[in-house]
Order: structure tokens, then C-alpha cells, then sequence
């Protein structure tokens, strides 16, 4: 079983190295795609012994996420895919935890879930809690898909569902696209407990709670002009 | 008086490039006649702006100009509806194209 580790990259010059080695301990190949970052982040990724894809232009963790899985797909013969972060948020020792259940044939896709009785809870700032919450909400409205946590970047997919689970939606709408496509394309999906560490530094990096209502925004217009 | 003869000049006028890019093949024959029967419409309305009102009464519009304004704000919408589409399509095709080039450049280290 190939397993692939696919890593959009956007200006993570300072973190995208140690990820990539951490997540290299736990797969076959790490695939790293630098959505034109202004930084070294390609050349970090390259030392860290990635395969590294360029896009010439910025084109949103969705897009690159799903340029890092047709090239797993088509050049790497990838069996397993599995979506994980640049910034260190994630570990790397989860990734078996992760894929496992595609290991073991009992699921088409695994999503991590921060929320889970299993793990102690996450310290989280309020306003995240609450945007997630009601990602969550939007998600069974519109999705009718039961997870418990919605926009949780570490995931795995079987290269069949890989192949069914093509992200139209280049930028943060992805995460709700692949819960409509997992549904629509009736794959077997579960959801394993991960640990997410925010730091001070992460959390200005990433997502604004703000950016949530273009998420919706983004996920609305896929479904007119789609 | 002064405004109709400045509309027909103007439609001639449009009427004239429009048939120019049709003959460089520069826009397709369907194109060319909805252009074409657009500004022809334009200048006989503005020879006769009353069959506007006749019009207007066929329909239940009070006014031909009410009808005008009416029927231009259901096209804009439309055409903007139409140009969201198509900006949609061109950033699909801009992002393959993006992936399509990122996929043959990989590196690795060794290469």
C-alpha cells in the first residue's frame, strides 16, 4: 500500500519543513504544493525531501490539495491519500491512527474530528468554538452529512475515493465540497479522534473566523455555476 | 427631435462595426444578428417612439418608456448572471491550467 501525504503550502517557509519530515516518519512519499508562496517555502519543502509542485499562480488550499492528489494519483500510483497541514498543527504520528480504517477496508474516507469523547478537550478561543459550531450546523443543513467536526484539514481517502472526490472549489469552501461529494458519491466515511495544537502563531496565520461567511459565500456560488 | 437623430446616427454607426467584425470573423453570425436586430430595433423606436406606448398597452405597461427601462434591467441582470458564469469557467480553466503545469514541474531533491 502506497500512502501519500499531500501538503498545500502558502508562505510556511518557517514551518513547512518540519511538517513535511514529520509526516515523511509516517508514509511512503510527502507531497508538498506551494500555492506561489512569496517565500522559501519551495525550497524548505524540498529539503525536507518532498516532491514539490509549484502553482505559478495562488490558487487556494483547495486547488492545491487537489493538485497534490491527481499527482499522487497519475505519476505516484498512490493507494492512500492523506490531507495534512503545513504549520504544524498537526502530528505526523497520527497519521496511522488516520489511514487505518482505510487499511483495514472500513471506510473510503477518514475525517479527523477535533470533538470527540475520546480526547480531552481542545483549549480553543470562543469565537473558533462558535464558528465551527456553526459550520457544522450549515454543513447537515446543506450537506445532510452527520460529522462532528466540518473544516478539519487531516484526512484520508482511498485512491477510489480520491478519484471520485475531485475539488472544484479552490479555496476554503473545499472542506463542505468534500462532505457533499462523499455523500453524493456514497462513500463509506468515519471519523477518528485527532489532536490540533494552536499556537499564538498558527491562529494569525490561519483562518479568521471572519472567513467563514465566504466559505459560504464560495460554497453557494459552486452550487449555481457548478 | 435632436436626441432621436443621435440615437439613429448611433445605432448606424453600431450597426456598422458590428457587421465589420462579423466579416473579420471576429464574432459568430449569432451574434451578429442579435446585434443587428437589437440596433435595428433601436432606430425604429427612435423614428417612431410612440409604437413603444403601443406596445407598452399590449403587454399592461403604462408607458413605453416604463416598458424600455423594464426590459433593460431584466437583460442587465442577465447578462450579469451570464458574465458571473463565465468568470466562474475562466477561473476552473485558469486553476487546471495552474495544476497542469505545477504536475509536470515537480522536483525532488535529487532531480
Amino acid at each position: 500500500m502506497r500512502i501519500v501525504a499531500i501538503i498545500p503550502a502558502y508562505n510556511e517557509e518557517q514551518r513547512v519543513k518540519a511538517a513535511a519530515e514529520d509526516a515523511a516518519c509516517f508514509v511512503d512519499t510527502v507531497v508538498v504544493v506551494d500555492d506561489c508562496s512569496g517565500d522559501a517555502t519551495f525550497d524548505r519543502a524540498l529539503e525536507a525531501g518532498a516532491h514539490v509542485l509549484r502553482h505559478v499562480v495562488n490558487r487556494g488550499q483547495g486547488a492545491a490539495l487537489q493538485t497534490g492528489t491527481e499527482y499522487a494519483l497519475r505519476e505516484l500510483g498512490a493507494d492512500v491519500i492523506v490531507h495534512f497541514d503545513a504549520d504544524g498543527q498537526m502530528q505526523g504520528e497520527e497519521i496511522q491512527k488516520v489511514v487505518a480504517p482505510i487499511l483495514s477496508g472500513e471506510a473510503d474516507v477518514v475525517l479527523g474530528t477535533r470533538f470527540s469523547k475520546e480526547v480531552p478537550k481542545v483549549k480553543m478561543p470562543l469565537v473558533r468554538r462558535v464558528t465551527l459550531f456553526l459550520g457544522l450546523l450549515f454543513t447537515r443543513v446543506v450537506s445532510g452529512i452527520k460529522v462532528s467536526d466540518t473544516h478539519n484539514g487531516f484526512r484520508a481517502l482511498s485512491k477510489e475515493a480520491a478519484e471520485e472526490v475531485v475539488i472544484t472549489l479552490d479555496r476554503m469552501a473545499h472542506a463542505s465540497e468534500i462532505l457533499d461529494l462523499i455523500r453524493a458519491k456514497k462513500l463509506r466515511y468515519t471519523e477518528v479522534p485527532v489532536t490540533i495544537r494552536y499556537s499564538e502563531e498558527t491562529l494569525q496565520k490561519g483562518q479568521s473566523s471572519l472567513n467563514s461567511l465566504k466559505i459560504v459565500k464560495d460554497f453557494i456560488k459552486g452550487q449555481f455555476w457548478g | 427631435m435632436m436626441f432621436q437623430w443621435i440615437l439613429i446616427a448611433f445605432s448606424v454607426f453600431a450597426i456598422g462595426k458590428v457587421l465589420k467584425q462579423y466579416r473579420s470573423q471576429k464574432i459568430s453570425l449569432h451574434s451578429f444578428l442579435i446585434w443587428a436586430l437589437f440596433w435595428i430595433g433601436v432606430v425604429l423606436v427612435a423614428l417612431r417612439p410612440s409604437a413603444t406606448d403601443e406596445i407598452a398597452e399590449l403587454v399592461g405597461v403604462e408607458r413605453g418608456a416604463d416598458l424600455i427601462v423594464y426590459l433593460s434591467i431584466v437583460f442587465l441582470f442577465y447578462a450579469v448572471y451570464r458574465l458571473l458564469g463565465r468568470m466562474e469557467e475562466q477561473r476552473r480553466e485558469i486553476t487546471k491550467l495552474t495544476r497542469e503545469i505545477a504536475v509536470r514541474e515537480a522536483k525532488k531533491k535529487d532531480s
